[in-house]
């Protein structure tokens, strides 16, 4: 099979990277290994209020739904239950639907792997009844079933409070936020408001115990032990991008604790080190929703810009005004993962000696003039 | 438990389906995976670990932690969060080591 752009992962990222392609008369191809497209998406019920400037405000499956719905429409070939399981020599990606395997030949590839969560270990947290924060949302919006009776959530960060909101919403009893600092990870109190929910600082989960699943926790309070009667555990201390699939296209990789960890190197367009390999979404770090589009557009419209596909002069205002979009959301909700990206595609265009865009001055310059 | 009124998404009109776990006939939504639907009949246990035999089940979810494999129509260490229930199914929990399976030119 050949294609211009193959998109490999159809979540936010790669879905509006594929619009983005696709409008412009890119052969486009998407494949996802899930039955259905949107990613972790179609289970985020929150309300997002500070999307791109084209985007409308809507909450997460919503937004979801439009993506899908607006891809649809294009000429764009889309493989759910389509995973990529390697590359060949001959530089094409293997891909299977798990009775066959073929291979896709693509002039160019996005790679919107997204991120994983992070685990974070205590006597007894094999137990089921513990799961990440994560698996807790899609069992109580995607898959309409109710996890547990009576929670803890380990760790404070927005995630850990969103999902803590969203179990309660739901009618689970949630007991407490552990969090091991002083204050909670997340900066955004309207969270917490209205719910009824404690939250333990300077604590710790101590054990889980439990006849086959979770029946009690013991958290340690600054030195006071506290038993819980619960029967589910969240586990949110973060997340990290998802590299393997980038290691398969021999990618190099570089450590921004900013953005989650281990992640492939990329530059001002959202290329790795393998030439025609893009990268966008949380697999370039870990951002919010609005970085997440806003990156898989900055990739969709290089590759135009470098496939002549489109007018040049309008392909780089857009990139001028999605550039600062990208600036306007990250310095707003996270403005140290923002420091990391553009410290990632500093180092990037001073390994290569190629010169940074002049539009990113602003951008860059704006992080430095404070 | 089914979650039937969801605060934010409402009814869930979705068709209620019946599939065996562990020779036990269950209620499941169409569209669920099988880990959600044996946890909506309040079971978290989907089988044991392969070297110590402790309690294993759902946690993350998403098909990379694999701790909650089970057997489906004969098919050994099958990802349950990462497979649709169907009508009918015979789910099993995994409780030693998977067989191996052969090719079909080995034997």
């Amino acid at each position: 099979m050949n294609t211009d752009l193959l998109i490999v992962g159809g979540g936010p990222a790669g879905l509006n990277a594929a619009y983005k392609a696709a409008s412009n008369g890119l052969k486009t191809t998407v494949i996802d290994r899930w039955f259905t497209l949107g990613g972790q998406l179609n289970q985020q019920t929150q309300f997002y209020n500070n999307l791109p400037q084209h985007f409308e405000n809507q909450r997460g499956y919503q937004l979801a739904n439009y993506l899908i719905d607006r891809l649809r429409k294009l000429d764009v070939k889309i493989l759910e239950n389509h995973k990529m399981i390697g590359a060949y020599n001959n530089g094409s990606i293997g891909v299977t639907d798990g009775k066959s395997t073929f291979q896709v030949q693509a002039a160019n590839v996005i790679m919107t792997t997204g991120a994983m969560e992070e685990p974070d270990i205590f006597p007894g947290w094999t137990l089921p009844g513990v799961m990440t924060a994560g698996a807790a949302q899609i069992l109580i919006n995607r898959e309409r079933v109710l996890p547990g009776k009576r929670a803890l959530i380990l760790g404070s960060n927005n995630f850990a409070l969103e999902v803590a909101r969203q179990l309660n919403d739901c009618g689970v009893a949630v007991k407490g936020i552990v969090e091991s600092r002083n204050e909670l990870l997340s900066q955004n109190d309207e969270l917490l408001c209205e719910v009824d929910i404690p939250v333990l600082l300077d604590s710790a989960i101590e054990r889980a115990i439990g006849k086959g699943e979770v029946e009690k926790v013991y958290v340690n309070t600054d030195g006071i032990e506290s038993v819980y009667d619960v029967d589910l555990i969240c586990i949110a201390k973060g997340m990290t991008p998802i590299f393997e699939p980038f290691e398969i296209m021999s990618c190099d990789l570089t450590y921004q604790e900013k953005l989650g960890g281990w992640l492939p190197k990329y530059d001002s367009r959202f290329e790795t080190t393998s030439p025609s390999v893009y990268i966008a979404g949380n697999a370039a770090g870990i951002t919010n929703i609005g970085g997440i589009l806003l990156t898989g557009e900055i990739a969709a419209a290089s590759i135009l810009e470098k496939s002549n596909a489109a007018n040049s002069l309008k392909i780089e205002e857009e990139k001028k005004y999605l550039w600062g979009e990208l600036y306007r959301i990250e310095s707003a909700e996270n403005p140290s993962a923002l420091d990391a990206r553009l410290d990632v595609i500093r180092n990037f265009h001073h390994e290569t000696g190629i010169q940074l865009p002049v539009y990113l001055d602003s951008v860059f310059g704006g992080l430095t003039n404070g | 438990m089914h979650l039937t009124n969801h605060p934010v998404l409402g009814k869930d009109d979705r068709k209620t389906i019946q599939f065996y776990f562990n020779n036990k006939l269950l209620n499941a939504k169409e569209g669920q995976t099988i880990a959600a639907a044996i946890m909506a009949n309040g079971i978290k246990k989907m089988g044991v670990s392969r070297k110590l035999q402790q309690s294993r089940g759902l946690f993350c979810g998403v098909g990379r932690c694999y701790s909650c494999f089970v057997t489906v129509d004969g098919l050994e260490h099958v990802l349950s969060c990462s497979t649709l229930v169907e009508e009918g199914m015979e789910v099993y929990s995994n409780l030693s080591d998977p067989d191996v399976r052969r090719g079909e030119n080995e034997y």
